[in-house]
């Protein structure tokens, strides 16, 4: 395997997107909202404003009852007010499971737009006639989209948390952020999620004709992560640290087995006959 | 002797159950240029992706450059340049970023080549614009240096004078018959506009529904389809009657004329007599070119 033309193919790609003020700021919207609008408006609206809201105090009330016999409920119970409570709920349990929106949506625009982009302009056709390798080719790809879409991420990550702490520490005493289950959220379930977004959304508009019917099936890889936030938002199925591990390994297995489907569907013929 | 560059034999390509080549066999020799010709949609493409590997054949052989390009593939495209019908630039980036793109892509870097490539093909001062500011003929101009940036020992062009002005044409043309002379480089064409690959090609093909219907140099495919010579003459002789001389004649305008001739040693003998009478500005073969022995091949097909 060649790194060199791997690496083309990837810093070829990340230049596309960073040279393209459309896209790149289509890519950071999102990331800006949930990582700096949306926390300041909600801890400051929260801090300085009298709690009316009774689905707030529901939404903390569905965690602890989720939280039952860990440790963590007890940490909640023993914080000294309901609006406390309704920030470190919100900042720890459902914002942790929104986050990873991040990295999926921004790799599936990406990814969906690496090959079926390259078939739209016709150059996937050069790149195919070319001595790179289809290996090569799709490693290149999902390089291109995890690089950009995990870098996103971490800087909203931080950027999260920079705010969240600046705004909370006073008032709590202590780091409410960041805990076990983020950093297990940002170093280990981000990146497989991404790399699971990226494998489903190349391999599918490596055979898809055109744009809308990938996206449409490649879609489909953000239904699980809003069962993840409502699992939050109703106490069904609340993260913890050995949870967030699982769900890691189960994708990473699953990233493992699509990667050695890529590899045997999607040679040179198949690829080329699908986009003629 | 020249070693065979390229062989098919017998090789068949089907698209689900459309049968897109039937049965074509053919050599072209090492440092030939030939010319691939048929209409639109007779299979032309098919045989160039078939040849860099890029599609399986659905049954026969193919050897490039002595190797297999369906199970050697990867190693066979290192040394094959290639322009596509569209010429496969990235309209977002600059011409030269192209270039520096494929080069690295074929492990054939050189910013001096480049420069100089991009000053033969008349680019040099649009080498920063995007490509997608570039005209046709600009594109395909690009197309060309890109497909032989790491001198290739083949070269596939696929239609490369389309989109071009009559400079461009020249410019184009021009430049493969001295790459081929050059560097001995083998170059495969295809066309469908005749004439211009008339002073180019060595051997021609003609295909026609995904079969190949006629082969050969020029001189061969005179020799076996033009029986009998139409030569037209620009002249003030004013025939009276329809034969003179004793060979047939027709007035096509005023002073020309065309005669019909049983081969081409009675051409001297007519333009004696005829310049004893009168004078001659222009003569012409017209059905001994390309062109005519392609629509003659193809006829006798249809026919």
């Amino acid at each position: 395997m060649n790194n060199k033309l791997i690496w083309l193919i990837a810093s070829k790609d990340i230049k596309a997107i960073t040279s393209s003020t459309q896209v790149w700021l289509g890519l950071v919207l999102l990331p800006f909202i949930f990582s700096v609008i949306f926390p300041l408006v909600f801890i400051l609206l929260i801090k300085n404003f009298p709690l009316s809201s009774p689905e707030l105090t529901d939404l903390v009330n569905n965690v602890l009852n989720g939280l039952k016999e860990a440790n963590s409920g007890g940490l909640i119970n023993s914080l000294p007010s309901m609006k406390h409570q309704i920030i470190y709920v919100v900042v720890n349990y459902l914002l942790g499971s929104i986050f990873l929106l991040i990295p999926s949506l921004n790799a599936m625009m990406i990814s969906l737009h690496s090959f079926v982009g390259e078939k739209e302009r016709r150059t996937l056709e050069t790149l195919l006639f070319s001595p790179i390798t289809v290996k090569e080719l799709f490693i290149g790809k999902v390089l291109a989209a995890f690089i950009p879409s995990i870098a996103i991420t971490w800087v909203s990550f931080f950027l999260f948390g920079l705010i969240t702490i600046s705004m909370t520490y006073e008032m709590f005493g202590f780091l409410i952020f960041p805990n076990a289950n983020w950093l297990i959220l940002m170093l280990w379930v981000a990146p497989m999620i991404t790399i699971l977004t990226i494998l489903v959304n190349v391999f599918v508009s490596a055979r898809s004709k055109g744009f809308q019917e990938a996206q449409q099936l490649g879609g489909i890889l953000i239904l699980p992560i809003m069962g993840l936030f409502i699992g939050q938002a109703t106490g069904f199925l609340i993260i913890n640290p050995m949870l967030l591990t699982l769900i890691g390994v189960v994708i990473s297995l699953i990233n493992f087995i699509l990667l050695k489907v890529m590899t045997k569907y999607n040679d040179r013929n198949t690829l080329f006959e699908k986009q003629i | 002797m020249a070693l065979n560059m390229i062989e098919l034999e017998s090789v068949s390509k089907k698209f689900c159950e459309q049968l897109v080549l039937a049965d074509v066999s053919m050599t072209v020799k090492e440092g030939e240029i030939v010319g691939l010709l048929g209409p639109n949609g007779s299979g032309k493409t098919t045989m160039i992706r078939l040849m860099n590997g890029v599609i399986n054949p659905t049954s026969g052989q193919l050897s490039v450059n002595g190797l297999n390009p369906q199970h050697d593939g990867d190693e066979l495209r290192k040394n094959c340049g290639i322009l596509t019908e569209n010429a496969g630039l990235y309209h977002e980036m600059s011409g030269m970023d192209n270039l520096i793109f494929f080069a690295k892509l074929y492990g054939h870097y050189d910013k001096n080549q480049i420069a100089n490539l991009l000053d033969e093909f008349e680019l040099a001062e649009h080498k920063h614009k995007k490509v997608g500011t570039y005209s046709t003929g600009m594109k395909r101009r690009l197309g060309i240096i890109k497909a032989i940036l790491h001198k290739p020992r083949i070269l596939f062009l696929d239609e490369p004078t389309n989109g071009l002005d009559p400079e461009g044409i020249k410019l184009v043309l021009k430049f493969i018959k001295e790459l081929n002379e050059r560097e001995g480089t083998t170059i495969f064409l295809c066309s469908h506009i005749l004439h211009q690959l008339e002073n180019i090609c060595e051997q021609y093909l003609f295909l026609n529904d995904g079969k190949i219907i006629e082969s050969g140099t020029l001189t061969e495919l005179q020799t076996k389809h033009v029986s009998r010579i139409q030569l037209k003459v620009v002249t003030n002789l004013e025939p009276e009657e329809d034969h003179w001389a004793d060979y047939p004649v027709i007035k096509k305008g005023k002073n020309t004329l065309q005669f019909t001739l049983p081969s081409r040693d009675h051409i001297s003998p007519l333009l004696e007599k005829i310049i004893r009478k009168s004078w001659i500005h222009h003569v012409e073969i017209e059905n001994n070119d390309l062109e005519s022995i392609y629509f003659r091949v193809r006829g006798g097909r249809d026919e």
